[in-house]
């Protein structure tokens, strides 16, 4: 606290100093170690920014989160939506001067679903033609799975049932290909700078565990150069450090993991700081099986008596207030969903409960896990319900996996929880509530619903798939609210003025192909 | 000798062997498993995952297996760094972290034994008052604290340091001044009571009547006998700064092993908490078992017995 105080005050040191640092050689902060850089084994964000900037796939997102070439030039679609055919560019290198071939997906989803890699990411291709049925080991051979490469540059995939969302997990780094010889070779060491093998926008060159991971530009890189020569990526954990590094010169570019909360609003002022809508929603979820929240007038109370415009006021990172859950920029989006803050009709619905002016409410836990913005979300929340229906809420929060087990085995009437999209598609949303998800820690179950998101899940046609979703959030955010979505977050993020061309997506990506000088864009 | 040194390796592998089995008891008794995720895992996907770290096995199963792999140097894989084993995690960072606690040892020692000796001395003077004000300021100042105002001062204010990380000579400046600070604040008020007790010695009145210099009275004769109290509390403290500190490692992103005796529990990684404890606990028996031998050259009697 002392040390925001000071910085607050002052702060003498200019970012564009640049101690260290030059036109071609750009520093970023982690935050942390990445986990993993094994592509079927990371899980985490910091990982796939490091893998992002070594590694293509199959395709990318464009600018409107639609799937688009990369090493796939073109596909077709078949059999009902049930077969996808990739053709891909043959002229893609891998670092090493091997050309990346239909084979190295075919291995690296093989890889992916096989239960000795025991991939976190593993359910992602479980709509291939006997993908579970393989990484259960039902005693399946491999080559059973629904991928074959039918020669170097056509790569086949048949899967269970129509899904309209295929397209897009192709843009998420588990799917990138993988080359078997180095794999099978090196073992766990394969992703050591000195052996590992890649085929993007950057190589590895150095990795200094829990302090820094050095890139170069891939001069072989199919789509060209990149501008910056070198890539420093820094692992500072404490976000008032990583600020006070770029106050000093030290990095060019820090993001949430470097920002802490009471710092946005002075940085908001400066040059290059930018905030990113993110594709993650943040929700109170009640246990609706149990009194009073089983009943859906009680839960439509609590949901119109938050006035979901205060959180980007308190939290300052570009939250968007949320009254659906479908995130903006995301296929059907619809912001009229969803009940609005309306304090005379939840006590209305309170008093329809048998609760007037909250008299008789029995005491409830609204939980969270630990952490600082949590619990100035809980406070907000907890001050609004009472306010407006007399209701007190108790606050409760403890350690992040104690409060995940607690979720599982004693849930709390009330719990926070959140949800970033794994590939830009409704279907990664609005699955998570249906009654067979594992992430539905509501015990909220919706026949209808269901069915719903499985039709929207086979529909190849975005028009009746929008509509299909439309159908469902109304279920979900007006008239069943399992849950309250509170808003979608946003990313801080705070460039040197020096550099221009960082690419900073809705799903945490940090792309650095294009970031360059300024002085060299203007000349161009 | 032969038999002492026999008996304090006798009790030092008990401690580890104790500690062990209870962190090993303790983690698996905490709630919360290194694969609750917040994204929930598919039961088929927990499974596979389960049976890579074997995990699936009974808990006396896993616990012979664990003991027997300390036994033979292994400290087995993390769960949460894919990339790599507890060894080598240990083997990167322990380096680092005992690098920076040989350095505050140094700066604590060098600052306390003058500050510990003027404020004997001149006890009850003005001088006293200031250097132990000073010491209780030191003492009770946090390092997250103290290390901000650090890196406000001298490196965003001055320019004469890098806010964080550990790449150059100077870089280490900043966290050892952090990380020795309430050491030798510690060790200045402990050195200046056990001085001034010493000073009341009979041994010290007989060597004044002496007529030895005051100087070699106090550095002599009392200092080698005040150290005695700080030689004990030595021991768990150069084990704790040689391990790491998390807070100071935190603050100026240094790649040491300090941080994992927090980020190792909360991600559950068992082997790690398991690994980084038990180097903290051998780490201890050593610091402990070299104090106990220091006694000796300094306090003949003890060397007797």
């Amino acid at each position: 606290m002392l040390a925001l105080l000071l910085f607050c005050v002052s702060c003498k040191a200019s970012p564009e100093s640049n101690p260290g640092g030059s036109d071609n050689h750009f520093r970023v902060n982690l935050g942390t170690e990445p986990p993993s850089l094994d592509w079927s084994l990371a899980t985490d964000h910091v990982s796939f920014n490091v893998i992002a900037n070594l590694m293509v796939g199959l395709t990318e997102l464009n600018e409107d989160l639609k799937p688009t070439p990369v090493i796939a030039k073109s596909w077709e679609i078949a059999d009902s939506g049930r077969r996808i055919v990739f053709h891909l560019r043959d002229d893609v290198l891998w670092s090493d001067g091997k050309k990346v071939r239909a084979q190295d997906f075919e291995y690296s989803w093989k890889r992916l679903l096989d239960p000795k890699t025991a991939s976190e990411y593993a359910y992602i291709l479980f709509d291939l033609v006997n993908a579970q049925e393989y990484h259960e080991s039902k005693n399946l051979d491999a080559g059973e799975i629904g991928v074959k490469a039918l020669d170097d540059v056509t790569f086949e995939v048949r899967l269970r049932h129509p899904a309209s969302y295929f397209l897009s997990l192709t843009t998420f780094e588990v799917t990138f290909p993988q080359r078997q010889d180095i794999i099978e070779k090196f073992a766990s060491r394969w992703t050591d700078p000195e052996h590992i093998v890649t085929n993007g926008p950057f190589l590895l060159t150095q990795w200094k565990h829990e302090n820094e991971i050095q890139l170069r530009a891939n001069p072989n890189y199919f789509l060209g150069k990149p501008a910056m020569e070198r890539i420093s990526m820094f692992m500072v954990n404490e976000k008032t450090t990583a600020v006070a590094m770029y106050e000093q010169g030290q990095l060019d570019f820090i993001d949430n993991q470097s920002i802490p909360t009471l710092e946005k609003r002075r940085l908001t002022k400066q040059r290059g700081f930018h905030n990113v809508p993110q594709l993650r929603g943040y929700y109170y979820g009640f246990m609706t099986d149990r009194k009073p929240f089983n009943d859906p007038r009680v839960r439509k109370a609590f949901a119109m008596a938050i006035d979901r415009s205060t959180f980007p006021k308190i939290l300052q990172g570009g939250e968007k207030p949320a009254s659906s859950w479908i995130p903006p920029g995301m296929l059907a989006h619809n912001s009229k969903i969803g009940v609005p803050f309306n304090p005379p009709e939840a006590r209305r619905l309170l008093r329809e409960a048998g609760y007037p002016d909250g008299k008789g409410f029995p005491r409830v836990v609204l939980a969270y896990n630990t952490d600082e913005v949590h619990k100035l979300v809980a406070e907000a929340v907890q001050g609004m319900w009472e306010r407006n229906l007399g209701v007190v809420v108790a606050l409760e929060n403890q350690e992040w996996k104690v409060y995940l087990k607690k979720l599982q085995n004693d849930p709390p009437h009330v719990f926070r929880l959140g949800w970033g999209a794994d590939y830009p598609d409704p279907d990664n949303f609005m699955k998570l509530f249906t009654a067979n998800s594992g992430n539905n820690s509501t015990r909220w179950k919706n026949p209808r619903y269901d069915q719903l998101i499985e039709l929207a899940a086979r529909e190849l046609d975005p028009k009746k798939r929008a509509k299909h979703y439309d159908e469902a959030q109304k279920i979900l955010c007006e008239t069943d609210l399992p849950i309250v979505p509170l808003f979608w977050t946003g990313e801080s993020t705070v460039l040197n003025p020096r550099f221009t061309g960082l690419e900073f997506n809705s799903m945490a990506r940090m792309d650095l192909r294009h970031v360059r000088p300024v002085e060299t864009s203007s000349a161009q | 000798m032969a038999r002492f040194l026999l008996k304090r390796i006798f009790h030092g592998a008990l401690v580890l062997w104790a500690v062990a089995t209870l962190t090993f008891v303790l983690l698996h008794v905490t709630p919360g498993g290194p694969f609750d995720r917040e994204r929930k895992l598919p039961p088929e996907v927990v499974a596979n995952l389960e049976a890579k770290y074997q995990l699936d096995e009974s808990l006396p199963k896993q616990y012979l297996r664990y003991v027997t792999g300390i036994l033979q140097g292994d400290l087995g894989p993390s769960y949460k760094y894919l990339d790599r084993g507890v060894n080598e995690i240990v083997r990167d960072t322990l380096p680092t972290s005992a690098l920076l606690g040989v350095l505050a040892i140094a700066f604590a020692l060098l600052v306390s034994l003058p500050v510990g000796l003027f404020a004997a001395y001149y006890r009850g003077s003005w001088i006293d008052r200031c250097l132990m004000m000073w010491a209780s300021f030191g003492i009770s100042m946090p390092h997250f604290i103290l290390g901000a105002v650090l890196i406000w001062a001298f490196a965003l204010q001055l320019g004469w340091f890098q806010a964080g990380r550990w790449d150059t000579f100077s870089s280490a400046f900043l966290p050892t001044i952090t990380l020795g600070a309430a050491p030798a604040a510690y060790l200045s008020a402990l050195l200046r009571s056990s001085l001034i007790e010493a000073l009341r010695e009979d041994f010290i009145r007989t060597a004044r009547a002496k007529g030895i210099k005051e100087s070699l009275v106090l550095v002599k004769h009392a200092l080698s006998h005040s150290l005695i109290p700080v030689l004990t509390v030595m021991g768990p403290l150069t084990a704790s700064l040689l391990a790491g500190s998390f807070v100071v490692e935190y603050v100026f992103a240094i790649p040491g092993m300090g941080r994992f005796f927090i980020t190792a529990v909360t991600d559950r990684d068992y082997p790690l908490i398991m690994g980084v404890t038990l180097i903290y606990t051998a780490l201890l028996v050593c610091a402990n078992f070299i104090v106990d031998l220091f006694y000796g050259f300094i306090d003949p009697r003890i060397r007797t017995e």
